[in-house]
């Protein structure tokens, strides 16, 4: 094996190490449910259940690895795919970080930013669960509370409302057309938005970055 | 050793609030955490050999930290709600890994379709386990045996200066892209909403097998929307024009707190 020689290197190198330590730790569990009870799964159900889940699941991951990763850099990628939600907390996370510190994507120092934000975000994520869990029972008549309800509904909508100011501000000719097009297709085809939000994402960025890329070329920005 | 003396004829009830079940979910937490840390503090150790300020590391750490706190109260009412049919470990467990809320839902009733909390067995409880975990992977095996190749070839071609500048705006335009999809999603939902009805933590079915659904077509997600970005104007004009420094890592948090303060008075006022 080739001793790492980048500092790129080693980070992949850690970072695989982590991510096939994390896939472990996640098979690790049903298996020990079986071992424990002696409990195998419904074969047939597992496999029908695989199959259905990986229609959506198995292009879904190649895109977020495609489409994140350039995002989070390295170290927070792999992170990242351990530990989840990625469109609604880890990658703005990371953008927002990188604006306040303002740090260009693709360098060491936005490198550090974001592997910093996606690990300070995932150990409050650790945090929160774990105090929840142990605070459950004063906690969840709280949280269940329906005068509380709506504020957790919508908190995505809270992030991207607020982060799209930052984002929009000083960026107004790269909003103009992908705003245009998602407003469109979410009054013509609400149900495919709501109910594909991932895919809905993907058609956002794409029509966003060819447009950026058309008024760049003819130097609009 | 317990863990390889089967319990014998467990029920699912057993099984799903059973300490050894607790201290999985307390491993799998303790992983992450110890992940993440190692993952901080390399790259606190790298920004000091980048000379990076200190004031750039605390940014970016305090922001993160704020900016999280709301989210992850909204992903831990997740283990709430899927907590009535699987108990609280394994959703525990299921959101502190990579997943989300209405896939582990999915993947609860693909697994076990039509099943409730008084009929699901152990071999139910496993079987969801089972295809939780699985289906999720593709993500993480793509990242670990192509993404560093992906990145060589694709990624630093784009942020190169070689590519006469665009790669500073394409990120750029992508993210605003992602938000741009999150506003569509907003606007759609004034029109058509259809959300599955969980019963018992889980999705419920109708006789021909189909997921039931309800119209809950809504204005709240887009003025949430508009009120948060109001309030981030409002705290971005004290931060520039007022200079209020400090409130540069919390507006973000605050904007949140507030668009989630509208929502739960349009509710009050009857409008969800």
């Amino acid at each position: 094996m080739k001793a790492p020689k980048t500092y790129n290197d080693i980070l992949h190198r850690n970072g695989r190490i982590f991510l096939s330590l994390g896939l472990s730790v996640m098979l690790l569990v049903p298996f020990t449910i079986w071992l424990v009870t002696g409990q195998m799964p419904d074969s047939a159900k597992l496999l029908e259940g695989f199959i259905a889940l990986s229609i959506l699941q198995l292009p879904g991951g190649i895109v977020e690895v495609a489409t994140y990763g350039p995002m989070l850099g390295t170290s927070a990628t792999y992170l990242a795919f351990v530990t989840g939600n990625l469109s609604n907390l880890k990658i703005p996370c990371a953008m927002n970080a990188r604006q306040l510190c303002n740090t260009e994507i693709g360098t060491p120092e936005n490198e550090v930013v974001s592997t910093l934000a996606v690990s300070a975000s995932t150990i409050t994520t650790v945090v929160i669960m774990g105090l929840g869990v142990i605070m459950l029972i004063p906690l969840s008549p709280l949280l269940n509370n329906p005068v509380l309800q709506p504020a957790f509904n919508w908190v995505v909508s809270a992030l991207f409302g607020a982060l799209g100011y930052k984002y929009f501000r000083g960026n107004l000719k790269l909003v103009i057309v992908p705003l245009v097009v998602m407003v469109v297709l979410g009054l013509v085809a609400p149900g495919f938005v709501v109910s594909t939000l991932s895919i809905a994402i993907i058609i956002g960025a794409v029509v966003s970055v060819i447009a950026a890329k058309i008024m760049f070329d003819k130097k609009w920005l | 050793m317990i863990f390889i003396t089967p319990f014998a004829a467990l029920s699912a009830s057993e099984i799903k609030e059973s300490w050894w079940m607790y201290a999985l979910a307390i491993f799998v937490a303790l992983f992450i955490l110890a992940g993440s840390m190692y993952f901080a503090l390399s790259a606190y150790r790298q920004s000091k050999r980048l000379g990076m300020s200190k004031d750039q590391v605390r940014k970016a750490i305090v922001s993160s930290v704020s900016f999280s706190v709301l989210p992850s109260l909204g992903i831990f009412i997740g283990v709430i709600t899927m907590s009535g049919l699987l108990g609280i470990p394994l959703p525990w467990i299921r959101l502190s890994v990579v997943g989300a809320l209405h896939y582990e839902l999915m993947a609860a009733s693909v697994a076990s379709t039509g099943i409730t909390v008084a009929t699901m067995t152990a071999e139910n409880y496993v079987t969801i386990a089972f295809v939780m975990t699985l289906s999720i992977m593709w993500g993480g095996l793509f990242a670990l045996f192509f993404f560093k190749k992906y990145q060589l070839k694709v990624i630093n071609k784009a942020t190169s200066n070689n590519g006469k500048g665009f790669g500073k705006i394409l990120f750029d335009a992508f993210f605003i892209g992602m938000i741009c999809a999150y506003i569509g999603d907003a606007v759609a939902k004034i029109i058509k909403y259809e959300v599955r009805v969980i019963e018992d933590g889980a999705y419920i079915l109708d006789l021909d097998g189909n997921y039931v659904t309800e119209n809950k077509a809504t204005f709240v997600p887009i003025i949430v929307m508009i009120s948060a970005m109001g309030a981030m104007a409002f705290f971005d004009w004290l931060v520039r024009k007022k200079n209020i420094k400090w409130l540069e890592n919390f507006s973000l948090a605050l904007s949140m707190i507030f668009g989630m303060a509208v929502a739960v008075f349009l509710g009050m006022g009857g409008i969800y």
